[in-house]
């Protein structure tokens, strides 16, 4: 057939990705094994501090911890929040599913940065949404903005649609028919769903808690907004010194792929085909 | 004996369960609670947007104290030079990335759909690597290659033209985006493609069309759909970056998040909560507009069915 000849169509994407995926992983770890100006090689040393005293210096191994703290929190909780409103979704006799669904997305339009702002703004005692219920006497003075709970709710309100997006997906393909079998067999409706339809939605959440855990876990944007830069975390580690330490940034990136991978290659374990993936 | 007890009990709890008048209330709150709590998280989502609107009609530059309404933020966000210029490097940057990223990335998936499958599996697990990678080692790899491109192009981080008045480009920005959003559209024209029958092709060809003219009048109506998808998914991750954006543009090259950003806990102009207000209402409006010609164009096709043309 004459379409394989368009085969060859897809060559420059190959170059292009290989260019600006694998070439640059490579400087990272040369980098990482240097004490370089920049990625300037001359008068280069090579070193394993980056690797050893840097790794386990106290302020990075507390980045460390509070992004996992972050990213494991937010995770949870989105999949608590997340897989609910979607089984609702997919269930549900509301009459068009397909708006409901686009109001999920419509947030996503709007900057993140910029509703994460309004969040910070909103968790002042000294607030605008305040200034507006007192009238009516309901005080909305939470005081939260600076605190780790601040941090978790913009998150979870950022990334809730990218957990809810993949399980409606998964839930929706389900073939119902297989409830109905469940149901018929005597199982009631919890066995039915801990039995069938959360072991057959599993993929969804697989590709929802990668695609809330790994940005919550390298953003830094969120943190340092709702956080007030209170909250070390590795992105904020790599944004401040990229400029004058590209060799220990480099260090930390590879941490971060490594984790990537680590994660990926787990799911892709549990998921062998590979559609779960947007 | 407990044993005992315990089975007694749970098939009691059952039974009283499984009558009518229980099964009915249960299903009643069931149900209640179920849209409650759906209504209570979309409210919880929107409610960062709704606070922003707010604030873009507020009167007053301090955005936590509330003085009255106003739409004057709404038309001095054109006077301020600062977030002009931010919101037109915004939109260039979106508008030429989706652009180029539409093109390449389905003419990528063409030639990826037309791989046999090991070399196509490859390229799909390939082209993943930008969606699931962290920002910030995107944005950091992709600022050492164009440091390295620098001993070539000395002058690859200074957007151009020099002296604009309001946009200007900036190359490693604008390859940054591409390479970001290029495998959104990839993914969204894969799927396309392998529903269309490959034997069409063949017969555009058969037919004395050049491979070109067959590619865009047979394949590309055909993945219409996609290619629309993917260049919405594009133009959306474009408009809202910023980390990649924060590590390539060297430094002299704002968008809206990076202005954002560097205002963060100081006095920011609420002109910039009335941009992202628009700009929110108007994918409202156009998302309505599309929905109800949509459906509009399905009403005609089954009244079409039903009358038997």
């Amino acid at each position: 057939m004459n379409i394989k000849k368009l085969g060859r169509l897809s060559t420059p994407y190959l170059v292009w990705l290989s260019m600006l995926v694998l070439v640059p992983l490579l400087m990272m770890i040369v980098l990482s094994f240097f004490r370089t100006r920049g990625v300037s090689f001359v008068n280069a040393a090579f070193t394993l501090e980056n690797w050893s005293t840097r790794l386990i210096d106290r302020s990075v191994q507390v980045a460390l911890m509070n992004s996992f703290q972050f990213a494991g929190t937010t995770a949870v909780i989105v999949f608590l929040v997340g897989y609910p409103m979607a089984y609702i979704l997919a269930r549900s006799s509301f009459a068009n599913k397909f708006v409901i669904l686009v109001l999920t997305i419509i947030p996503m339009w709007s900057n993140s940065l910029l509703r994460n702002n309004a969040l910070r703004n909103l968790f002042l005692s000294q607030n605008i949404v305040n200034d507006l219920l007192s009238p009516l006497g309901i005080s909305f003075a939470w005081n939260l903005t600076g605190t780790k709970l601040a941090v978790i709710i913009g998150l979870v309100l950022t990334y809730l649609p990218f957990m809810v997006l993949p399980v409606y997906t998964v839930l929706e393909k389900m073939d119902k028919s297989l409830l109905e079998a469940s149901m018929d067999l005597g199982a009631n409706k919890i066995r039915t769903f801990f039995k069938v339809t959360f072991p057959l939605s599993f993929k969804g959440v697989l590709t929802g808690f990668i695609m809330v855990f790994l940005p919550s876990f390298s953003g830094f944007a969120v943190p340092y907004i709702l956080g007030k830069g209170t909250f070390v975390v590795v992105g904020s580690i790599i944004e401040t010194s990229y400029n004058y330490n590209i060799n220990f940034v480099s260090t930390l990136s590879i941490v971060l792929v490594a984790i990537i991978f680590l994660l990926i290659f787990t799911v892709s374990k549990v998921d062998k085909e590979g559609e779960s993936f947007l | 004996m407990m044993k005992s007890t315990f089975t007694r009990l749970s098939r009691q709890l059952t039974l009283f369960f499984r009558r009518p008048k229980v099964e009915k209330v249960v299903k009643v709150f069931s149900s209640i609670f179920k849209n409650a709590f759906f209504f209570l998280m979309m409210f919880l989502l929107y409610m960062p947007i709704i606070v922003i609107a707010i604030q873009s009609l507020n009167d007053s530059m301090n955005v936590n104290r509330f003085e009255g309404w106003t739409l004057r933020w709404y038309l001095e966000m054109f006077e301020d030079a600062e977030l002009m210029v931010a919101i037109s490097n915004t939109l260039v940057t979106a508008f030429l990335s989706t652009l180029i990223a539409t093109v390449f990335g389905t003419m990528f998936a063409i030639g990826i759909h037309s791989l046999n499958k090991k070399a196509r599996s490859r390229m799909v697990f390939l082209n993943q690597i930008p969606i699931l990678n962290a920002d910030v080692v995107t944005g950091l790899s992709l600022m050492l290659i164009f440091k390295v491109l620098m001993n070539v192009f000395p002058d690859i981080f200074v957007p151009f033209p020099a002296n604009a008045l309001f946009f200007r480009i900036s190359v490693t920005v604008l390859l940054a985006h591409v390479y970001f959003s290029l495998p959104y559209v990839v993914l969204s024209v894969l799927p396309k493609l392998s529903e269309i029958d490959p034997n069409l092709y063949d017969a555009a060809l058969d037919l004395g069309s050049k491979p070109f003219d067959a590619v865009m009048r047979v394949i590309v109506p055909a993945i219409k759909a996609g290619i629309f998808t993917g260049m919405l998914m594009a133009f959306t991750m474009s408009i809202d970056d910023f980390v990649i954006t924060f590590f390539t543009s060297g430094g002299n090259f704002d968008n809206v998040s990076m202005f954002v950003y560097g205002k963060v806990g100081k006095l920011m102009t609420p002109s910039v909560y009335a941009y992202n207000t628009f700009l929110t209402l108007s994918v409202v409006v156009i998302l309505v507009i599309a929905y109800v010609q949509s459906a509009r164009k399905q009403k005609k096709l089954l009244l079409a069915h039903s009358t038997g043309k």
